[in-house]
């Protein structure tokens, strides 16, 4: 069953084609990579399957809702990080996700639990600008999760990672449906079933089937 | 009950980082008190005068002081992105307005808790319960309108010029009505008007709440 189903999704900002008529499908539970050079349109797509931003045209469906329609639904079914940490920084770790806990109305138990699985237990009560871009990157990850989301869509989250960061994004994506863009293709190729390729806003040949390493 | 938490939430949390930045709060309270001694040089005050010209001065002060307030609410999570990651929670936009709305008065608040003071010492008026009252009351409505433009311009460039020529013609009803309410607090008008221009004040910020509710979603949300 297809948990991500999107249609001519196309993207104009003024003049400018970000996105034009991407047709794409992800099955529940399946891992997709999109790559593509910068400016290929990666972060377009990603923001509209992540409902934060309204697409020109076309359709989109998650989860058999019409995610243009049903965003405030989705959006706790949906898990996002973008490029920028959106972070507090003069809140902690715990405090950010404390905050963000009461947002989407889940338990205050998940908080220390979210800190754990991105291994940021022994910082929690760092002020979370003075944490390392890696570990807010981490942190990042952590509020993504919070609510336990069903969908994952990640922006190029490996950007700040150290060697562990690989790992702790399959933790993350495992039993979940997971959109993930990024410049690596071996990283893809690790925690992905598919990759997409984007060029010019436009999807280039037919989605690619990997082997998958776990 | 569930908004009233977000909103809860959201103003503790703008207050805390406020609280352990320190960004806001102090400039204020130190821009207000120099407008004062500027008011305080630039307009000949005696015993006959003050009643007339400190109401002037204290709505300009806290008129300018909003527009600063009220403007860094939304300029700040524009700017570490965080305004989005709210947003994509499936919390109402209209209580996370709510927050940054309480939060952005409150912050005015403390800075009046400095003003006031310093008024009555610089013009030698006196503070009564209804001077307090009248600008608690438009510092309410004032913070609803101010921070529903402070939104809408947030993510434009232009946005310090803008805010203030969007808000401030829908801050008048306040400024005219409150100053009207100071006024007489201050012996420079007729007694009997206080009471009526509270009421409107009351009336005025039960108005724009309901407005500004109604539309926050739709200013928030792309």
């Amino acid at each position: 069953m297809s948990a991500v189903v999107a249609s001519s999704l196309t993207q104009r900002f003024g003049s400018d084609l970000a996105l034009d008529a991407v047709d794409l499908a992800v099955d529940s539970g399946e891992h997709l990579a999109v790559l593509g050079e910068n400016g290929a349109g990666k972060t377009t797509l990603l923001r509209i399957l992540a409902t934060a931003t309204r697409p020109t045209s076309g359709s989109l469906e998650i989860f058999g809702l019409n995610a243009l329609v049903e965003r405030r639904l989705l959006r706790a079914r949906i898990g996002f990080v973008a490029h920028a940490s959106g972070l507090y920084p003069a809140l902690s770790a715990t405090e950010n996700l404390e905050f963000f806990r009461t947002l989407h109305g889940v338990d205050r138990g998940r908080v220390p639990e979210v800190l754990d699985l991105v291994g940021l237990a022994e910082v929690a009560h760092r002020p979370a600008g003075k944490l390392s871009r890696g570990a807010q990157q981490r942190l990042a990850i952590g509020r993504a999760v919070l609510h336990d989301p069903r969908l994952l869509v990640l922006d190029e989250p490996d950007a700040s990672l150290d060697s562990g960061g690989a790992d702790l994004l399959g933790r993350v994506m495992r039993g979940r449906t997971a959109i993930i863009a990024t410049h690596d293709h071996a990283l893809a190729n690790r925690l992905c079933q598919r990759t997409l390729e984007l060029r010019r806003g436009r999807v280039v040949g037919v989605p690619t089937r990997l082997r998958v390493v776990h | 009950m569930r908004s009233v938490a977000v909103a809860l939430a959201v103003a503790r949390k703008d207050l805390a980082s406020e609280w352990r930045t320190r960004e806001l709060v102090p400039a204020l309270a130190q821009f207000v008190v120099l407008a004062l001694v500027i008011a305080n040089f630039g307009f000949e005050v005696d015993s006959r005068t003050s009643a007339a010209i400190a109401p002037g001065v204290l709505w300009m002060t806290l008129v300018f002081a909003g527009l600063v307030a009220f403007g860094r609410a939304f300029a700040a999570e524009r700017e570490q992105a965080s305004l989005e990651a709210m947003l994509l929670t499936p919390a109402s936009p209209a209580a996370i307005f709510a927050g940054k709305a309480l939060a952005a008065a409150l912050m005015l608040a403390l800075c009046e808790a400095v003003l006031l003071p310093a008024l009555g010492l610089f013009f030698g008026v006196s503070l009564t319960l209804e001077v307090v009252t009248a600008v608690l009351l438009a510092t309410v409505g004032m913070a609803v309108l101010g921070c529903l433009f402070a939104a809408m311009v947030a993510r434009i460039r232009a946005r310090e010029l803008l805010l203030p020529l969007l808000t401030l013609p829908l801050w008048i009803p306040f400024i005219v009505v409150g100053g009207q309410a100071v006024q007489v607090a201050m012996g420079a008008g007729g007694g009997s008007r206080a009471g009526s221009a509270t009421g409107l004040l009351l009336d005025l910020d039960i108005l724009f709440v309901v407005l500004t509710s109604l539309t926050a979603r739709f200013v928030l949300e792309d």
